[in-house]
């Protein structure tokens, strides 16, 4: 307990040296803090957004090959999927059944390239809760050819409520077709993702792709958090394999990217009647997880980078406070002191301004990260897909920083070490002798 | 006698009459038009020039060399002009039609009805006619374009994995050669009309069109015009059509 306060009144004596020290290893563990928590929520946010975006947490797609070796996606009758959903206890707060195409709006000669959704405006309340419009709104989504646009599209067709624009496509077979819209709605620009998608009625997108009025291609169960997503996915595979052929899921996760890989799976196959993919948000993101797990992997490595030069400073500036007190080691050493307190004298002070250091680094991540949460990016922000409702999020495990703190107090140490070694050795009359 | 010779000239009358009326086999004629384009054993070559006009942009040129072998249903174009894009090309091998990018190295899958780069001009469009094989014919009726005599013909796909669903084709009356061809969406609208210019080139006793011109009907003001040069129907070595052809030909 002496030692320890020896070692505050030491730091104390010295306060801008030890700020500085301090600061260093402060700011060496704030990058490392803002990287984990940017990295914690980095993939929560994006499965979110993209949970809103496919309309899902777990999907189903019935796949179809012809004599030719097409293949086409369709589910013409989901009593299985959705039996095999019962069974595996899916929470689902909403049952999403989408079909989409890619179309290219045509309107006076303007063009614009985007993915069209359909919706069942009358039963289905996943996407008319969320929409906003910037003009026209879900009445006009009663004439059958409506459809809802971005303000980007908007702009770029040329296009206000009311107007009718020609769409060309492919319907499921993949024969060119041709349809015409009317403008019902135009909504803000919800970003570099939303502004790519349009929604129209799906009884007109099912007529436009050429497939019957009940069929669709896409079955998708939101669920009401990210929790247990995969356990439901797996539980739901199981069902639907017990049912019907399906690709197989356990070799498709496998792959770098699961989705790629049902894809390939299908190519090598032939089959008769339905085949299901079943797939999660996580198989469609399986790639972004990777990048979180880069950026966590980095900040490690920044982590111990950062150190190795805190610790140069470090040890150079344990060198010079032991060469500044020598005389008073020699005192100390000659009424008592022992070698192993000199040495944990040392230890000490290098311990508290590890922990002083990792406090304040923790406390300015803190601060740092609370006022980034408070800008506002917007919807329309090219970072959305990162953002929560166009803020910011960070998210720290406990054990990752808990770790991190370790790492620094260990390296601090390891610095502080050698100077205190020597200071330890020193002869007591030999540094009495010193002369500064 | 002067009754059989008035009985005579009402039956030659009505032979006449009736061969007037009588239309000739359309079935045969979508078959001539096919075997017309179809080189069989022998192999094609071709330089093809796609000139393609848009509203509010500057024309825009691509030069592609076609390398054809019908027998086995392949194909290679190469392109040749822009230089930006030179070395560029598509591969049809089995079923699959492959798009090479000298630039990355890398073959990306594309299809059969997928238009070559930015013209109105798609990779069917320089394979072999397959009319009588996906359509049937559902309608026939006479009429004339320029100073041709024509038949037109509605026709309609076997199946639903054919480009257009429905396709009026019309085709001169005194030889099986189509002058123009009109292709329809799911929903019967006309979405691009191609003119087959009467001026043919004679290649291995077969007669193709050198100038072709392609109308997009969807997108008002867009069409391509394409002329076919230099074409051969000499032996191609086998390698043309296989991958490796592609990297090489730079």
């Amino acid at each position: 307990m002496e030692i320890f306060r020896l070692a505050l009144r030491n730091l104390s004596r010295q306060k801008k040296r030890t700020f500085l020290l301090g600061g260093a290893i402060a700011f060496g563990l704030m990058i490392v803090t803002l990287i984990n928590g940017f990295a914690g929520a980095f993939l929560t946010n994006i499965s979110e957004n993209f949970a809103n975006l496919a309309a899902g947490h777990i999907f189903a797609q019935g796949v179809e090959k012809s004599a030719s070796g097409r293949e086409y996606e369709l589910i013409r009758d989901d009593s299985l999927l959705l039996a095999a959903a019962k069974e595996a206890g899916i929470p689902a707060k909403y049952v999403t059944k989408v079909s989409s195409f890619d179309g290219n709006l045509v309107f006076a000669g303007h063009t614009a390239r985007l993915t069209i959704d359909g919706v069942d405006f009358a039963t289905e309340t996943f996407l008319p809760e969320r929409l906003v419009f910037k003009e026209g709104g879900l009445a006009g989504m009663k004439d059958r050819q409506g459809i809802i646009i971005s303000d980007p599209i908007a702009k770029r067709l040329d296009v206000r409520p009311g107007d009718r624009l020609l769409v060309q496509l492919k319907t499921y077979s993949g024969q060119n077709n041709v349809g015409e819209f009317a403008v019902a709605g135009i909504t803000p620009d919800p970003g570099i993702f939303g502004s790519m998608a349009g929604y129209a009625n799906k009884a007109y997108v099912n007529e436009l792709l050429n497939i019957g009025s009940g069929e669709y291609q896409t079955l998708g169960f939101y669920l009401p958090s990210l929790d247990g997503m995969d356990g439901y996915g797996d539980a739901f595979y199981k069902a639907v394999k017990a049912r019907a052929a399906v690709f197989d899921r356990d070799a498709a996760k496998k792959e770098t990217n699961p989705i790629r890989a049902f894809m390939n799976q299908g190519k090598n196959e032939t089959w008769a009647g339905v085949k299901y993919r079943v797939y999660t948000l996580n198989d469609l993101l399986a790639q972004v997880k990777q990048i979180a797990e880069v950026l966590k992997t980095s900040s490690l490595v920044i982590l111990l980078v950062l150190f190795g030069i805190i610790m140069v400073g470090i040890t150079n500036t344990f060198r010079i406070i032991m060469y500044e007190r020598i005389r008073e080691i020699g005192t100390m050493r000659s009424i008592g002191m022992q070698r192993a307190e000199v040495r944990n004298l040392f230890l000490s002070e290098a311990m508290i301004l590890a922990l002083g250091g990792a406090l304040a680094g923790l406390a300015v991540a803190g601060a740092v990260m609370a006022g980034l949460s408070m800008v506002n990016f917007g919807l329309s922000s090219p970072l959305f897909i990162i953002l929560k409702n166009g803020h910011m999020t960070f998210r720290l495990d406990a054990l990752t920083t808990a770790f991190d703190v370790l790492v620094v107090a260990a390296l601090t140490l390891v610095s502080a070490m050698l100077p205190a070694r020597k200071a330890a050795r020193l002869d007591p009359a030999v540094a009495l002798r010193t002369v500064k | 006698m002067k009754r059989i010779s008035l009985t005579i000239a009402l039956a030659l009358s009505a032979l006449a009459l009736a061969a007037a009326d009588a239309k000739p086999d359309f079935a045969a004629i979508l078959r001539q038009i096919d075997d017309n384009a179809d080189f069989g054993k022998q192999d094609y070559t071709a330089v093809y020039s796609i000139v393609t006009e848009k509203p509010g942009e500057n024309p825009s040129a691509i030069q592609l060399k076609v390398f054809r072998r019908d027998e086995h249903n392949q194909f290679v174009f190469l392109i040749q002009k822009p230089d930006r894009q030179k070395g560029q090309g598509y591969l049809k091998i089995d079923e699959n039609v492959w798009f090479y990018d000298p630039e990355s190295g890398n073959y990306s899958h594309s299809t059969i009805k997928e238009n070559i780069q930015d013209s109105e001009a798609k990779n069917s469009d320089f394979k072999k006619y397959t009319y009588s094989q996906d359509f049937t014919i559902e309608n026939t009726e006479s009429g004339r374009l320029g100073a041709f005599e024509t038949w037109i013909l509605t026709l309609r796909a076997k199946t639903n994995e054919v480009s257009y669903s429905k396709i009026r084709l019309t085709v001169r009356q005194d030889k099986p050669l189509p002058l123009k061809e009109e292709d329809y969406s799911v929903s019967d609208r006309l979405m691009r009309t191609t003119l087959f210019l009467p001026t043919y080139i004679n290649a291995g006793g077969r007669l193709i069109p050198a100038k072709i011109k392609m109308i997009d009907e969807i997108n008002k003001g867009t069409q391509s015009a394409l002329s076919i040069l230099d074409v051969t129907v000499a032996k191609l070595p086998d390698t043309v059509f296989m991958k490796n052809f592609l990297e090489r030909a730079q």
